[in-house]
């Protein structure tokens, strides 16, 4: 290899170019300027002003969407992440156990990640109706309370959740490659040594998928705390205040609609408070994460 | 579902845990079917209602309470319901957009994790971090700072801010993916090719490409989905509807203008075949996704 070290050189810059470009053009400025225009008054016509913390300051005291935004981002959060992890992990270990026609019920588990997002959520909005909607229709039929689903205050995020949930395939699927790493011996291990199935679930089972766990907690935290689609279609954001998320909030100061003037300082002031959360979700779970995650000696 | 019936599954998956690949069954084989076949209709139910809706006429839509099948079939909805936003000029659209990305995606990440796995050279261990650390910088902060800049280049109302970015290593997950492939590969047989007088395009076309078949499959599904889902940045960058792929298309047809209750028969069955191509692919495709999926659960672990 050392004999072709100068191509190899010449080559390899070649071949990353446009990765090496992309990633100054989509990583690096995108970071410098939202920072600089998150600290000025900006409405994408004239020239940026530079307000300092003027934005943050609005943001934290006069603005009063900000907190409900923000407590309507947790709330999403919240609800969605244990309820994803949880019930994939749950589908992931039903659908790694051999039965007839366990790929049917992994294909169809899957099958509603793999369709468009707009496609399903609008398919749930009309499902959601109070009215004509399927999800009233059948609660009334088995005898249980209807609800006003999106049109309601209380109901409205539990919904959008509820929408959310329906492609809990994602995570099954990461879950189910975990789980299908585990090495069999260790169950056999176990079975001779008389555990039961929560004891191999938690001594087992869990320890062994634990980097996995981790890495989902993550991946889901920081997509969660990013949700548009869903609250944008469903409800756009009402009613009140009750699914407006932040990520809705910065679309709508930043890219109005009705010729209001957009407000791009200050939607980037929103997008970089988002921006802390998420570093500081994930820095977090890092820091907590040699806690409970289990290290195998052989990674390094 | 229910939360009540959420937690059923859960804690009935959850009893029969032990994924060993025998037989402790806590429960029968018949209340193991009663959840798989559960999981099933939780899953497919929604579909085959947006199928009846499809079919009924704009009026039995709004029948309370709501008749689970069509009273008499509406075919022609299929056809009425693609006239009334221009389906196939968005279909066309979608389709031009998504073909693009997929291949600058899919072309750009291989080339890169080609370099990063089998060539040495200075900066090598930082380029990959930096990749691998970008994948954590969440989307939104490029949001107002890109649309900026392709207004200021004249690429707004273009589908230029949808594809030129998938050209330059647009996805750093699937250089990862790229990555991890090509470093399974054996370095004997790039060197064999070398002594026979190969080059590194020559070796990266005729002796990597074809070996890593699955790796670039996948990044194609993915890139494909992506690309024929995605709402946001459509949204965000074209005005003009006749640019317009389907997925924003799509969401326009039910917003209320003006007060109007949207045609909800037209909008399911056109919402059929917007669905299509990634459902066809899909199934077709399917054994080299969950094989590359698969890949991705276990490489992520080291």
């Amino acid at each position: 290899m050392s004999r072709n070290a100068g191509s190899d050189v010449k080559a390899a810059y070649l071949f990353i170019a446009p990765a090496m470009i992309g990633f100054f053009v989509f990583v690096g400025y995108p970071l410098v300027r939202s920072f600089y225009l998150a600290l000025t008054k900006y409405n994408g016509l004239t020239d940026p002003v530079f307000v300092g913390l003027g934005n943050f300051r609005r943001l934290f005291t006069t603005d009063p969407a900000f907190w409900p935004a923000l407590r309507a981002t947790g709330y999403l959060v919240v609800l969605y992440v244990p309820l994803s992890l949880i019930l994939g992990l749950a589908l992931a270990m039903f659908c790694n156990q051999r039965f007839a026609g366990v790929r049917v019920v992994r294909t169809l588990a899957y099958l509603p990640v793999v369709l468009p997002a707009i496609a399903t959520i609008t398919l749930w909005k009309f499902m959601l109706d109070p009215q004509v909607g399927l999800l009233n229709t059948v609660l009334d039929r088995v005898g249980l309370p209807q609800s006003l689903w999106l049109q309601s205050p209380k109901m409205a995020m539990p919904s959008v959740v509820l929408v959310m949930l329906w492609g809990v395939g994602g995570t099954m699927i990461i879950f189910l490659a975990a789980l299908q790493s585990v090495p069999t011996e260790l169950y056999e291990a176990a079975r001779v040594d008389g555990a039961g199935p929560w004891a191999v679930f938690f001594r087992i089972t869990l320890p062994m998928i634990s980097p996995i766990v981790l890495l989902q907690v993550i991946l889901q935290t920081t997509a969660a705390l990013q949700t548009f689609n869903q609250p944008k279609i469903l409800t756009g954001g009402g009613p009140g205040f009750s699914t407006n998320v932040l990520m809705l909030s910065i679309y709508n100061n930043g890219f109005p609609s009705l010729g209001r003037i957009p407000q791009l300082g200050y939607a980037s002031a929103q997008v970089w408070v988002l921006f802390m959360i998420i570093i500081a979700v994930i820095a977090l779970t890092a820091k907590f994460s040699s806690l409970w995650t289990y290290s195998d000696s052989t990674s390094d | 579902m229910t939360a009540l019936q959420t937690e059923a599954i859960r804690s009935e998956a959850a009893a029969t845990a032990p994924p060993a690949k025998k037989k402790p069954r806590v429960l029968g084989t018949t209340s193991w079917y009663v959840v798989a076949l559960f999981i099933c209709a939780v899953m497919v139910v929604p579909l085959l209602w947006m199928i009846t809706i499809g079919l009924k006429s704009r009026t039995a839509v709004f029948d309370i309470p709501p008749r689970l099948l069509p009273h008499e079939f509406h075919w022609s909805n299929f056809i009425k319901g693609p006239q009334a936003i221009h389906f196939p000029r968005l279909f066309l659209n979608s389709m031009i957009i998504t073909a693009l990305s997929v291949l600058g995606g899919v072309m750009t990440a291989m080339m890169a994790g080609y370099a990063l796995a089998r060539l040495r050279f200075p900066g090598r261990k930082l380029w990959f971090y930096l990749f691998v650390g970008s994948m954590l910088l969440p989307g939104v902060v490029g949001l107002i700072p890109l649309f900026q800049l392709y207004k200021s280049i004249g690429w707004y109302d273009t589908w230029l801010p949808l594809i030129v970015p998938a050209f330059l290593g647009g996805n750093p997950l699937f250089i990862f993916l790229a990555r991890q492939y090509f470093l399974a590969i054996p370095y004997s047989i790039d060197e064999a090719a070398k002594i026979d007088g190969a080059g590194h395009l020559r070796i990266f076309v005729s002796v990597m490409l074809p070996l890593t078949r699955p790796a670039w499959l996948t990044m194609a599904i993915l890139a494909f989905q992506a690309s024929w889902n995605d709402f946001l940045n459509p949204l965000v960058y074209l005005y003009s509807s006749g640019k317009w792929p389907l997925s924003v298309g799509m969401a326009s047809f039910i917003s209320p203008f003006a007060g109007k209750t949207p045609d909800w028969s037209y909008y399911m069955a056109t919402n059929l075949l917007y669905m299509l191509p990634p459902l066809i692919i899909f199934f077709a495709a399917q054994r080299y996704f969950i094989q590359g999926l698969g890949a991705l659960g276990s490489t992520n672990q080291k």
